[in-house]
């Protein structure tokens, strides 16, 4: 008797757990399609921006800029690891948290000091359990940063890295391939690899011009490349927040899919274990009944 | 890009960061470049230019729409116009409260940062200004 209750209350707290992620799974699919779609509007920027530096490169040869350059000293790298806010998506803070960590662990036997930046409430969590000071956290990022925001921050590497400040800019973040494919990477964000900002989803390959196009510049190439660096900067790094925004919605969408599968699964065999309890219970009152009238006799 | 009929016509396409703000045709486009007014009509010149703040203005018929630029650059190439910013507002968006605060405190004792960076600040809010104000007094027409 008590075991057949204790099942039904059982199968019941599963039930009701499987509402719950199956609804986080429906949350997580709209926030991944928003996102996804905040991430592909980025791109024509991105792409126009990598047209534009190209076109501008073609016509100034070759650049010498302080944000090019790489620094023969590292003295100071900064490592910004972006994670989630909230839990329950697999393993997709573990996966940044180790690339982040087998990272720190080299930039100290460099022998550079490491400078910590932390977004999301895991990572912060994490880092103050391990002891490990980080000098500025962030929490506002969720499923869609704002440029303006990812500005600010860039702006403050930017100037930190001009003054001698900071002599790499590196971002721990699960980079987005495909919808069924993310990756944990540390990037370099600065120096600069190149002047255009990569362009890694479809359509990346820009068709080459036939012909290049006589420009006119205003006032001019040089110039104009100069102010699209720091641009460039900001692009990588606001694709960054976006790629960890959509890997987010999709680690944590195949997560609660997941969940919710255990789920039925386990209510599946309790039903069975509670079918066989109950019938074993029928079947045992039947013989005590009949056990009853057979005394009586 | 170039058909037939886009030689008589411009196409304007406006992307942030963010997102596509803009993109459909135009009679005549007018752009903030870094050091003043540009004009750009049917037919321009390839051109790579340097945004400052101000306002954009994109006619269509009678009608013009505005939008004020945040930097960035332009390019003009077959009768597209793009123009890369990392905000474009449309005129009518602005809060001229909040960028007079901003004036306020760029111009004010308390100002922060260094003397290039509070111009900058000064500059932007003032431009800010500008656009709401135009939006504000005439909405239809404007000489080109």
């Amino acid at each position: 008797m008590a075991k057949t209750r204790e099942l039904v209350k059982r199968r019941k707290a599963i039930r009701n757990i499987r509402k719950i992620t199956r609804t986080m799974e429906l949350i997580a699919t709209a926030r991944f399609k928003k996102a996804l779609d905040r991430a592909v509007e980025a791109e024509a920027y991105t792409r126009k921006i990598a047209e534009l530096a190209a076109d501008l490169s073609a016509s100034t040869g070759s650049v010498d800029h302080p944000l090019l350059k790489k620094r023969d000293e590292v003295n100071n790298s900064l490592l910004l690891v972006l994670c989630s806010n909230r839990g329950l998506c697999g393993g997709y803070n573990a996966g940044i948290l180790r690339e982040a960590n087998q990272r720190i662990r080299e930039v100290k036997a460099d022998g550079a000091t490491l400078h910590l930046e932390l977004s999301g409430k895991k990572a912060i969590a994490y880092y103050r359990y391990q002891g490990e000071p980080a000098e500025h956290t962030y929490v506002q990022f969720d499923f869609n940063p704002r440029f303006d925001e990812v500005e600010e921050i860039a702006e403050r590497y930017l100037a930190d890295y001009i003054a001698g400040r900071l002599d790499r800019v590196e971002v721990a973040y699960m980079r987005f391939l495909s919808a069924s494919r993310q990756k944990p990477e540390v990037a370099t964000l600065l120096p600069l690899s190149s002047v255009a900002p990569d362009v890694t989803r479809k359509a990346a390959a820009p068709a080459a011009p036939a012909k290049p196009v006589e420009y006119e510049f205003l006032p001019s190439a040089a110039n104009i490349l100069e102010e699209l660096l720091p641009v460039s900067f900001k692009v990588r790094l606001f694709k960054c927040f976006l790629d960890a925004a959509v890997s987010e919605q999709i680690a944590r969408r195949v997560t609660m899919k997941q969940a919710t599968e255990s789920a039925d699964d386990m209510i599946k065999s309790l039903t069975r274990l509670y079918n066989r309890a109950r019938q074993a219970q029928i079947t045992k009152e039947i013989a005590e009944i009949i056990g009853g009238a057979e005394a009586l006799k | 890009m170039a058909t037939a009929t886009s030689s008589r016509s411009l196409q304007c396409v406006v992307v942030t960061p963010e997102r596509a703000v803009v993109d459909e045709q135009a009679d005549f486009v007018a752009l903030p470049l870094y050091d003043g007014e540009i004009g750009i009509l049917p037919g321009r010149a390839p051109l790579v230019g340097r945004l400052g703040y101000g306002e954009l203005r994109i006619k269509r018929g009678g009608q013009t729409k505005r939008f004020f630029i945040d930097g960035g650059f332009v390019q003009v190439r077959a009768n597209v116009v793009t123009v890369l910013t990392s905000r474009a507002l449309k005129a009518e968006e602005i809060k001229p409260e909040q960028a007079e605060q901003a004036l306020r405190e760029a111009t004010g004792p308390a100002a922060k940062g260094s003397a290039d960076e509070r111009l900058k600040a000064q500059e932007r809010a003032r431009a800010q200004l500008r656009v709401a104000r135009h939006a504000g007094s005439h909405d239809g027409e404007r000489g080109v």
